[in-house]
């Protein structure tokens, strides 16, 4: 019976130090009732990112399944001069994908992805198609501060 | 075929059921849970099986007996990678045991250092001290035991360097930290000397911003995610095992890479 049980412990030894999520409070929680996105977003310590660098990014819900929404196409200015992520949304492989603008306060940075906490997928899905009638693109280089949420994992 | 190692009594299948929570808990890998099968916990006897709390205390052994092989195996004189400065994230990846709502920062202007333990200079630094101590740079990977990494750019003064400045035992065992966020933790004294072990100050060229740990954290390119505190506020030399906030709930303590 010996050499069963030390296959088992070599097997324990190469996987012990795998471990449970880290979670104790779950990250990327919606805006609590009654306040407003820029406050919600405020509260998130907002950071200094380039704009460029968002290009391309995946969006994810901030669940634990992390879902991909879809991915960040451009950043626009709209015609109040509030600035929105136009966002590749829905459609299965990039295929039937459409765009969304979401507020950015609405959105926040999770390492190399973003999240979008303040709406749900049931939400999102009755956005309007973006048109960039009345929008000004924002340039790659300029800097914009975006909110922070621990991984949803 | 018959199995040759199949017992003349099979083993009670109930016992499964009493370690059903315990092995709910490893759910994020499904290969242990999957190798966790009746036989298996039977075979991890020596133990009793039917108690739970001497399974656990069998696998914090192995865990235990695995990092005593890590730091066998730790060279400290072997680099880690690193990776050229346009590879940083900016900003970096925030994570902590509580999201970023609940980051209580820190004011530098009255932020002191405590030193403990076995160093001769157990006087408090500020962060101007600190910042007139020589500084190295490192754009090195940031590995989370989750599965997650990203690649950041740290600038702050080598531990070793600290650690000789304060006259530390440098054959002590332990190097432990505390921080403003309560999050205890502890490293080995090789990789606390290792060239790539931090006290950071800054992200890319900039003061570390508060969700990272503003005014000190440590960054060490040896250990994974999180055994890098952020927001530390004193510092002991010791050779009693001081353990850590995720290492007390079941975490390997080496937690090399």
């Amino acid at each position: 019976m010996a050499s069963p049980r030390l296959l088992f412990i070599c097997g324990m030894l190469a996987l012990a130090g795998a471990a449970h999520a880290q979670s104790k409070t779950p990250g990327g929680i919606p805006p609590p009732p009654g306040m407003s996105l820029a406050e919600s977003a405020a509260m998130r310590f907002p950071q200094p990112v380039r704009v460029g660098d968002l290009i391309g990014r995946e969006v994810l819900r901030p669940v634990e399944s992390q879902d991909v929404l879809g991915r960040v196409r451009r950043v626009v200015r709209d015609a109040n001069g509030q600035i929105m992520v136009v966002v590749d949304f829905g459609g299965f492989l990039g295929f039937d994908s459409r765009p969304i603008a979401v507020p950015v306060d609405a959105m926040v940075l999770v390492g190399q992805d973003m999240e979008i906490v303040a709406f749900t997928p049931k939400q999102l899905r009755q956005f309007p198609t973006f048109s960039p009638v009345g929008t000004a693109d924002v340039a790659d280089d300029a800097i914009i501060k975006v909110g922070l949420a621990k991984p949803s994992h | 075929m018959r199995s040759p190692f199949r017992p003349d009594r099979p083993p009670n299948a109930a016992v499964l059921d009493d370690h059903k929570p315990l092995i709910r808990s490893l759910e994020r890998r499904g290969l242990i849970r999957g190798g966790l099968s009746l036989g298996a916990l039977v075979m991890l006897t020596g133990c009793d099986v039917r108690r739970p709390e001497a399974v656990e205390f069998a696998l914090l052994a192995i865990s235990r007996f695995n990092d005593g092989v890590q730091a066998l195996l730790f060279d400290p004189n072997k680099l880690a990678p690193t990776y050229p400065a346009s590879m940083i994230l900016r900003p970096p990846k925030f994570n902590a045991y509580y999201d970023v709502m609940d980051v209580k920062p820190v004011n530098g202007a009255t932020w002191r250092l405590e030193v403990s333990g076995l160093v001769t200079d157990k006087r408090a630094w500020t962060l101007s001290d600190l910042q007139a101590l020589p500084q190295t740079s490192m754009v090195i990977k940031h590995i989370c035991v989750e599965g997650w990494s990203y690649i950041g750019g740290w600038t702050g003064v080598p531990l070793r360097l600290f650690l000789e400045r304060v006259g530390a035992d440098l054959q002590a065992k332990y190097v432990a930290f505390k921080t403003a966020d309560d999050y205890p933790s502890s490293i080995d004294m090789a990789s606390a000397l290792h060239p790539q072990t931090l006290l950071a100050l800054k992200y890319g060229a900039d003061t570390l911003a508060d969700p990272f740990g503003y005014p000190m954290r440590l960054r060490t390119a040896v250990k994974l995610g999180y055994k890098n505190p952020k927001w530390i506020t004193a510092i002991e030399v010791t050779n009693k095992y001081p353990g850590g906030y995720w290492e007390a709930l079941g975490f390997p303590w080496f937690a090399g890479i």
